[in-house]
């Protein structure tokens, strides 16, 4: 597996342009992660800390399901990864210190002492989740701790930028934090800068009975990473102005936008749009350079992958004639709508329901203009259900804090390329 | 890595080309993932030159008749170059990054690729800051004694105390973009940039004192006139 590298691809609507005059093109760059050995021993070790929120608001059915998942979480580990539990509520408690995932039947009679309690000290049980990782910190293996919530920090540091500045200094020094939102009532300004900034995933449960597939799907992601620290560079040629990224990654120091771990299995789409100044009839023009860098899991240096695009220019009736790959339509619709989501959440914020949820209504039409060709993908129909319910809901006030959350969190999944 | 630079630090390399000689084959030790393409996979002597030319490397400052003699520092400051290009970084931003490095900044750039050891400790060492710091700042007006504890401070103290032998975790893992506010006595604050390293020579170090009392006393002068 060291040896295989990600591709890179670069698509358009069609697969020339029009020559003869200035415009704007979206480019999808899909980024598809090397395919790992299909023998188990091949994915990366990992050194696990879960911090489970015992606080009162935890009890009944919500901490039943954690209690399942974090089982189910024992089980799918193997003997050579590393697994500690904390939990927490005003008190903490360091239920498994790190061990090695041998005794799986022990481990989760262990579960069987969680019960719901006071309230929520987040912080410091996350700082001692963190150090349960850090005492056993592992070159190549995926450190990371994993904080499950359903309740504010109220105990305690509970400023929070002061946590999130944290968790990204613990980033650096190695152990990641992924962050599991439970309900409506934990803070989402919070849990998802946090995840972010610690080179972790940020998951909203929105049921409980959903917590067991986040659960899958956050520890497939860990087994399935394949390089990290991922960073893509795009230089336009002359005459080409880049105008818009429209995943809106966050800026690396040195320029490059950080993109997410790299999972087998999970290309990562990019939609781009690039301003190009008008160019003859059958000329050939070269557009963009783009580098990705990566670290290979099981490598400590970065690798890059260099890569240009270079288009053809055709007359307009020759270019109408190609067909439309409708795939960049779709990742261009998509990653708009993450964007009228966030629009919706600053007009939630602001007091301006009405206009919320305008915005997604129009993206809603929007979307089925342009999707209209592959209405019956799935995840076209998801977006429809997503942007339908979300619009409805919107009118009841009593739904607020559930979907400035399902605002949040979708357009986050949708910019980073997450399927949940 | 550390012993393979041991080696070269009293030595000299007469002309470019030994220059070139024992910097591929430090780098060919250290098997610094190069990239394929552009970027050359060793440095020759005709990158030597531009680097000399684009300020990137010292200019020599010996001659051996009509060859130019290089030193510990040169290397430092190829291996430096050659590795921030594997990192992918612009020769705009790594001459900002090498201009006017003493040898122990370079050697801490070098270092940042081997921070797996040194990191070791170094996310139990920060979280145990936390721990501690949390227990002693109960009261709000304690706001600033936490921020002492924060890691921009930190690293500096870090950085202060290492010896020399004992690289302290890489300064270009700082954000750039955080700042710091730490109290050094109540009524005057120190802002710093979660990426800034304070000198390592002694004289800069003096400098630096010199300049920080210079700035409270014009400031404070200023102030009291205003007053006035």
């Amino acid at each position: 597996m060291s040896q295989s590298i990600p591709k890179l691809e670069f698509l358009t609507e069609r697969t020339r342009l029009v020559a003869g005059r200035d415009q704007t093109v979206s480019v999808l760059i899909r980024v598809i992660p090397p395919e790992v050995d299909a023998r188990q021993a091949a994915r990366p070790k990992l050194n696990l800390g879960m911090v489970l929120d015992r606080s009162g608001s935890m009890g009944g059915e919500k901490m039943e399901h954690a209690r399942d998942a974090a089982a189910y979480c024992i089980d799918q580990l193997l003997q050579t990864d590393r697994l500690s539990l904390v939990i927490f509520d005003d008190q903490i408690e360091v239920l498994i210190p790190s061990q090695y995932a041998e005794n799986k039947q022990g481990l989760k009679e262990q579960l069987a002492h969680i019960r719901a309690r006071n309230s929520t000290a987040l912080h410091e049980a996350w700082v001692r989740g963190g150090m349960q990782v850090s005492e056993h910190l592992t070159d190549g293996a995926i450190n990371r701790v994993l904080l499950i919530t359903d309740g504010q920090a109220n105990v305690g540091l509970t400023n929070t930028d002061e946590i999130v500045t944290q968790a990204m200094e613990l980033f650096k020094r190695g152990v990641s934090t992924s962050t599991i939102g439970i309900g409506s009532d934990f803070n989402e300004d919070l849990l998802l800068p946090m995840a972010q900034a610690a080179g972790g995933n940020a998951w909203h449960v929105r049921a409980a009975e959903d917590m067991q597939r986040i659960f899958t799907v956050e520890l497939e992601g860990l087994i399935a990473q394949v390089a990290h620290s991922v960073t893509l560079g795009l230089v336009p040629s002359d005459g080409v102005r880049l105008s818009d990224v429209l995943n809106d990654f966050e800026l690396s120091e040195t320029g490059r936008y950080k993109l997410p771990d790299l999972q087998a299995g999970s290309p990562l789409d990019i939609v781009v749009q690039l301003r190009v100044p008008a160019q003859t009839t059958n000329s050939k023009r070269h557009l963009l350079d783009l580098r990705l860098g990566y670290t290979p899991q099981e490598a400590k240096s970065a690798e890059v992958i260099k890569q240009a695009l270079e288009l053809e220019f055709d007359s307009e009736e020759s270019v109408s004639r190609l067909p439309v790959n409708h795939e960049v339509t779709k990742a261009v619709r998509l990653l708009m709508n993450a964007r009228a989501r966030r629009e919706a959440m600053a007009h939630m914020d602001a007091g301006n329901y009405v206009l919320a949820q305008h915005v997604v209504g129009a993206a809603l039409s929007a979307t089925r203009v342009a999707c209209a060709p592959m209405a019956s993908a799935p995840d076209v129909q998801a977006e429809y259900e997503s942007l339908a319910s979300l619009g409805e809901s919107l009118e009841d006030r009593s739904q607020d804090k559930m979907n400035r959350k399902r605002l949040a969190y979708e357009s986050y999944a949708r910019r980073q390329s997450k399927k949940v | 890595m550390k012993s393979l630079l041991d080696k070269a630090r009293q030595a000299k390399y007469v002309g470019v080309a030994e220059l070139a000689d024992e910097a591929a084959k430090v780098l060919f030790e250290i098997g610094t993932a190069q990239e394929r393409g552009t970027v050359s996979e060793v440095p020759d002597e005709r990158t030597i030159r531009y680097y000399l030319s684009e300020g990137l490397l010292s200019p020599a400052e010996e001659k051996q008749g009509t060859a130019s003699v290089f030193g510990y520092r040169h290397l430092l400051q190829l291996l430096v170059v050659k590795k921030l290009q594997s990192e992918h970084l612009p020769i705009r931003k790594i001459k900002e990054l090498v201009d006017g490095r003493v040898e122990r900044d370079l050697e801490r750039l070098l270092g940042a690729s081997e921070s797996g050891s040194t990191a070791r400790n170094d996310a139990l060492r920060y979280l145990e800051t936390l721990l501690t710091t949390q227990a002693s700042t109960a009261a709000p007006q304690s706001r600033t004694l936490r921020s002492q504890a924060q890691p921009g401070a930190m690293s500096a103290r870090a950085a202060l105390s290492a010896s020399p032998a004992q690289p302290s975790p890489p300064p270009q893992q700082q954000s750039a973009g955080t700042w710091q506010r730490i109290e050094i006595e109540p009524g005057l604050e120190l802002h710093m940039r979660g990426d800034y390293q304070p000198p390592d020579d002694a004289r800069q170090r003096r400098r630096l004192a010199r300049n920080v009392l210079r700035t409270i006393e014009s400031q404070s002068q200023r102030l009291q006139k205003a007053r006035r």
